[in-house]
């Protein structure tokens, strides 16, 4: 029958023979298993804090450790290179499957608006001592103090720039004032980074959120319209004046080229005129006579004291031709 | 004589057991000494103390602790109401007076809830809504932080920090909020609907305006240039013709019988004239 007893934190079985060797020998292996209690691990993540009566006394880099053992001295191994990550507005819940939580990414902005603002936090262990003795819940206590600070910033600044210009110095401001309020508490922890996710109205009001960017657009639409407008009228414009012109001057230089043309004609007949008048005058006038009675219908008036033109007008009507 | 060694040892190690005692980097301890406090340990480490029964120990958290308080609605000075969400950081800085005056955790909350509610209350009663959630906010918890610190020191408490974690509307509020957001927004969409139709008829109009004046400005120096060569047409014509009229007359004239008589012409020509003279006789 073996015997189990208790030493420290171990559990040991005590066979019967070694029972009958007497308390000496017991007392011995009970001395060293305690002894050999005190070895533990640091993972490669991790930092040893040893405590010494419950004081802290050191720290122990990853490895094979030794520590006196219990109750003397104590260790935890809190991840120290682990980066935390904290969601505010949201949870995921699956492989790119997110669940808002309203109640958390609703907050007021500084002109009294509603926007919806979702928010990852990472952070990190920088002192494990501090991080280790100083303070008690360190998610929540990151957790309402990220809220804290998202809220508080965001109130600093208006919706419009929530939604859209500020959202990188919200950000900033938001790890700041959150870096600042875990330095208060002395918790060890630090921001790693502030992410803000989605910044965008409230479901209620998005619609008219939506209609103001398309109303943007309509307006450079109806801009670019009339400029086009504009780009197809003006120069057409400009060419209808420059036809105008070259048609003007077209004109001009005809103008000037007939009239030299009719004066050529005319001095050359007045030079032949003046060689002889009379007869020049009389063929000119002949030559056309001549020529224009040719084309036109006539009527020639016999030798009458009146000679009224009505009495004639039957007998060669002109469309008897 | 075994057994008497043998108990004796037993003894000692409860002596020691019951006496000896350590204080974590976490937590402070009141050592009672039948029931009646007499120092307290804040120091880490290793101690003594009388055994049992003679002296115990109490051992209180030394680290910074948590309260989230319950949202509560509270009334700004401009008569809104706010739902405040707040939690607290706080710490036994006494553990003695502590224990006197709340013994344990769960009644310290409950005074620090009265305490930093009332002054919350308070602190926020005498500002505006907007400034609450604005840039004095931060400001106002400071206040808070002050007041409740001094209200919870006779509890042996210290009060660190009170933040805000959020602050909500009632939601009847918040639908007025909304309501005011939609209209600020359609207000907006408006005006730049309107402002694009400003700037296209703006636009437009220009084009239309500068098309005129460069057609009437094309017309201008067209006629000028047309006149142009009216004028010297004329010069060239007067400084040639007038060397003889009479001739240019004559001219002229049988010119433009050519141009007036055509074929449609029906001339009626008196028998007497020069032309048929001879064909007359």
């Amino acid at each position: 029958m073996a015997r189990r007893i208790i030493i420290g934190d171990q559990e040991v079985n005590i066979p019967d023979r070694l029972l009958k060797l007497g308390l000496v020998p017991l007392i011995g292996i009970g001395v060293l298993l305690w002894f050999l209690s005190g070895i533990y691990i640091v993972g490669p993540d991790e930092i040893g804090v040893v405590q010494t009566f419950g004081k802290y006394t050191r720290q122990a880099q990853s490895g094979l450790n030794y520590h006196f053992p219990f109750p003397i001295e104590t260790v935890q191994t809190p991840k120290v290179t682990e980066v935390k990550r904290i969601e505010i507005g949201f949870r995921t819940v699956g492989q790119n499957q997110y669940r808002t939580i309203s109640q958390e990414s609703l907050m007021l902005t500084g002109d009294e608006n509603i926007v919806d603002a979702e928010m990852i936090v990472q952070y990190k262990i920088k002192d494990p001592v501090a991080y280790s003795f100083n303070f008690v819940k360190p998610e929540l206590t990151v957790r309402e103090a990220s809220e804290a600070s998202l809220r508080t910033v965001v109130g600093r600044h208006n919706i419009d720039e929530a939604l859209t210009s500020g959202k990188f110095m919200i950000q900033e401001e938001t790890k700041e004032l959150l870096q600042s309020i875990l330095d208060k508490y002395d918790t060890g922890i630090i921001v790693v980074a502030v992410q803000l996710q989605d910044v965008s109205p409230p479901k209620e009001v998005i619609a008219a959120f939506k209609d103001v960017a398309s109303a943007k657009e309509d307006k450079n639409r109806m801009v670019n319209q009339a400029q086009g407008y504009r780009n197809d009228i003006i120069p057409k414009a400009r060419g209808e004046a420059q036809a105008q012109l070259r048609e003007a001057e077209g004109f001009k230089e005809a103008r000037i080229s007939r009239a030299q043309g009719d004066v050529a004609k005319f001095n050359s007949m007045l030079k032949e005129y003046r060689k002889a008048k009379a007869v020049t005058k009389t063929r000119l006038y002949l030559e056309t006579v001549e020529n224009v009675l040719s084309k036109a219908d006539k009527i020639v008036i016999p030798d009458s004291e009146d000679g009224n033109v009505l009495n004639l007008l039957n007998l060669n009507p002109k469309g008897g031709k | 004589m075994k057994r008497i060694i043998l108990s004796l040892i037993a003894l000692g190690v409860l002596f020691v057991y019951t006496s000896v005692f350590t204080v974590d980097e976490r937590e402070q301890v009141v050592v009672l000494q039948l029931g009646k406090p007499v120092h307290t340990i804040t120091e880490p480490g290793l101690n003594v103390k009388l055994p049992f029964p003679f002296q115990e120990l109490r051992r209180f958290d030394d680290r910074l602790l948590e309260y989230d308080s319950p949202p509560e609605e509270v009334l700004s000075r401009d008569k809104k109401s706010l739902i405040i969400d707040n939690f607290v950081r706080w710490k036994i800085i006494e553990p003695l007076t502590f224990l006197k005056t709340v013994q344990a955790i769960p009644i310290a909350l409950s005074r620090l809830d009265d305490i930093v509610y009332s002054q919350l209350r308070r602190e926020i009663g005498t500002h505006d809504m907007a400034e609450i959630i604005t840039e004095n906010r931060e400001i106002i918890l400071e206040k808070v932080t002050e007041e409740s610190k001094i209200a919870t020191a006779q509890y042996g408490i210290e009060v660190v920090d009170v933040r805000i974690k959020r602050v909500d509307l009632p939601k009847e509020n918040e639908k007025s909020i909304y309501a005011r957001m939609d209209a600020e927004r359609k207000r907006q969409a408006n005006k730049f609907r309107s402002e694009g139709e400003e700037e296209a008829q703006k636009i437009r109009a220009t084009t239309d305006k500068e098309k005129t004046i460069i057609l009437a400005e094309a017309y201008k120096v067209a006629q000028a240039t047309r006149g142009e060569g009216e004028a010297i047409a004329l010069e060239i014509y007067a400084k040639s013709f007038s060397s003889d009229p009479d001739f240019y007359e004559f001219v002229r004239t049988l010119e433009a019988y050519e141009r007036i008589i055509d074929d449609k012409t029906t001339l009626v020509l008196p028998a007497k004239s020069k032309l048929f003279e001879l064909l007359m006789n």
